[in-house]
């Protein structure tokens, strides 16, 4: 899906990552939730983001 | 892993959409919970029971009673023990873990809640305040804390699968007709609350310079599921990568005081059973946290500590917890997000949320807590109250209670198991400052609410 954050190299949003990104996040959750949907984090802007969230610096993964 | 090492993994899952049924911790919960139930009606309805596999220690007054039952039961228990290993194993294997991991790990894990709840039952143990609750958070408390724990080993430390399939086999001892009629005041009462503590916290955070979306972040987490709502609101906005662990850590600091708080100021305050359990219902912030606190005060009124049943305790909490707050996260994501890109950051990310994401978002384990009231509530709907108290409940609703509370231990050790406080990310002052106003109305509000205004819903819920 071209020009989504999905797409993106710069963002990752496997569960593992986020739960060693986030420290205590498996104290009282977990990233394998349905809440989380699949957001992940743009490694480019340091912003935690939905995977249908675009922007102009995107570069196909 | 070092963030170097995880930098040249695949980066981003493709869009999971249905693959979630199999790839999310909440569908798991759902198929392991009705599994249980599916399998312990097949049993009921053809004559017998799960109960021999559903075994828990007994009350015991010294250590031969209990080395006897142990001598006697140790087959069940090796069974028991390797039902959970199975179902767990696959469950976490199917969302990509490695089960050599698990296996240990969960040795542990059920040693451990052997000893809890075999110390829960001693005789003596209400005399010396001993819950088991209380105690299984302690002792993971001081594992992780004080004697150190190996990473490798959280492998096993699942808090949330572990709650989640709890709550799916709560749904089984919960009458669907209950949850009808409490479930308006308990979304009533939640909401009220739900919104009060959200405005509390945003506006004391930018009020202090805080950035709306760690307000936001962080109101969140106070207001509707702590850690789950604080991630779910900080992807929604678009946050700071930051934003989720300083949340994270202010719900955890916050969560665990409650957990300790709450039942014992309930008590101070006489609070009956169902009202203690509306407030801690209405006053902690994660699920897993709260069942701590709430079967803590439920086991104070089995005890006769407090007025009321323990069953009034947990299902008031669940009702305020799991119907009132959980279940509007994806609405709570879906206007916020749509807050964000509207208003806070139009000239940044882009792409005004799909309204879909109300229901990717949802807390799927809760369909699972209602298909499983909605299913023994069916199948024993032609049982007076006299049969349905002299077979139904021993033959099909206490062993499934039974497992629950194996489940719930599991859960309340590892909540004390992953918590390192040394490593959690530093939350800074005003994020903890905006916090803490709203939940110290939140404790006031919720008070009030439970204790007054609703307070004879409550007392006489399940009556």
């Amino acid at each position: 899906m071209a020009g989504r954050c999905r797409g993106c190299r710069h963002f990752r949003n496997d569960a593992k990552y986020l739960e060693t990104m986030f420290k205590g996040l498996t104290s009282l959750s977990s990233a394998y939730g349905s809440v989380r949907s699949d957001d992940g984090i743009c490694q480019r802007h340091g912003r935690y983001l939905r995977a249908s969230a675009s922007c102009g610096d995107f570069e196909a993964g | 892993m070092t963030n170097a090492e995880l930098s040249t993994e695949q980066h981003a899952a493709p869009p999971l959409r249905w693959r979630e049924l199999w790839l999310k911790e909440d569908w798991w919960a759902i198929w392991l919970g009705l599994g249980i139930v599916i399998v312990a009606y097949g049993f009921f309805a053809n004559g017998g029971s799960i109960k021999w596999i559903a075994v828990t220690p007994p009350k015991w007054s010294d250590f031969s009673q209990l080395g006897a039952h142990f001598g006697a039961n140790y087959l069940r228990y090796f069974a028991q023990f390797a039902l959970w290993l199975a179902v767990f194993t696959v469950a976490l294997t199917a969302l990509g873990h490695r089960a050599r991991d698990f296996l240990p790990s969960f040795v542990l894990l059920y040693a451990l809640a052997i000893v809890i709840f075999a110390v829960g039952q001693w005789d003596k143990a209400n005399s010396y305040n001993i819950e088991p609750p209380l105690l299984a958070l302690a002792v993971g408390l001081v594992l992780s804390n004080l004697v150190g724990l190996p990473r490798w080993l959280d492998a096993g430390f699942r808090v949330e699968f572990y709650i989640k399939t709890g709550i799916v086999l709560l749904g089984a001892t919960l009458p669907l007709t209950l949850i009808i009629w409490a479930g308006p005041v308990a979304i009533l009462q939640a909401s009220i609350v739900s919104l009060i503590t959200f405005f509390v916290i945003y506006f004391v955070g930018v009020k202090l310079g805080l950035d709306k979306r760690l307000a936001a972040t962080l109101g969140a987490g106070g207001a509707v599921c702590g850690v789950s709502a604080a991630i779910a609101i900080s992807g929604a906005v678009g946050g700071k990568k930051e934003d989720a662990p300083i949340a994270i850590t202010t719900v955890i600091i916050w969560a665990v005081l409650m957990i300790f708080v709450l039942p014992f100021a309930a008590r101070a305050l006489n609070l009956p059973a169902g009202v203690g359990g509306a407030w801690i219902g209405t006053s902690e912030f994660a699920d897993a946290a709260g069942f701590a606190a709430a079967q803590t005060y439920g086991d104070l009124a089995a005890q006769g500590a407090v007025a009321g049943t323990s069953d009034q305790a947990v299902f008031a909490y669940t009702l305020i917890k799991v119907v009132g707050r959980d279940v509007w996260i994806g609405i709570w994501a879906f206007v916020l997000a749509v807050v964000a890109t509207t208003r806070w950051d139009r000239d940044e990310t882009g792409r005004k949320p799909d309204a879909a994401e109300i229901w990717w978002r949802f807390p799927k384990f809760v369909i699972g807590f209602l298909a499983a009231s909605l299913l023994v509530t069916l199948a024993t709907r032609g049982y007076s109250l006299g049969d349905y108290n002299k077979t139904v409940v021993p033959s099909l609703v206490a062993p499934i209670k039974d497992l629950r509370s194996w489940a719930f231990i599991f859960c309340f050790l590892s909540i004390g198991l992953t918590t390192r406080f040394r490593e959690l990310a530093s939350a800074g002052k005003k994020p903890f400052l905006a916090f803490s106003a709203g939940a110290i109305v939140n404790v006031i509000v919720g008070l009030l609410l439970s204790a007054v205004v609703f307070a004879s819903h409550w007392e006489h819920l399940t009556r």
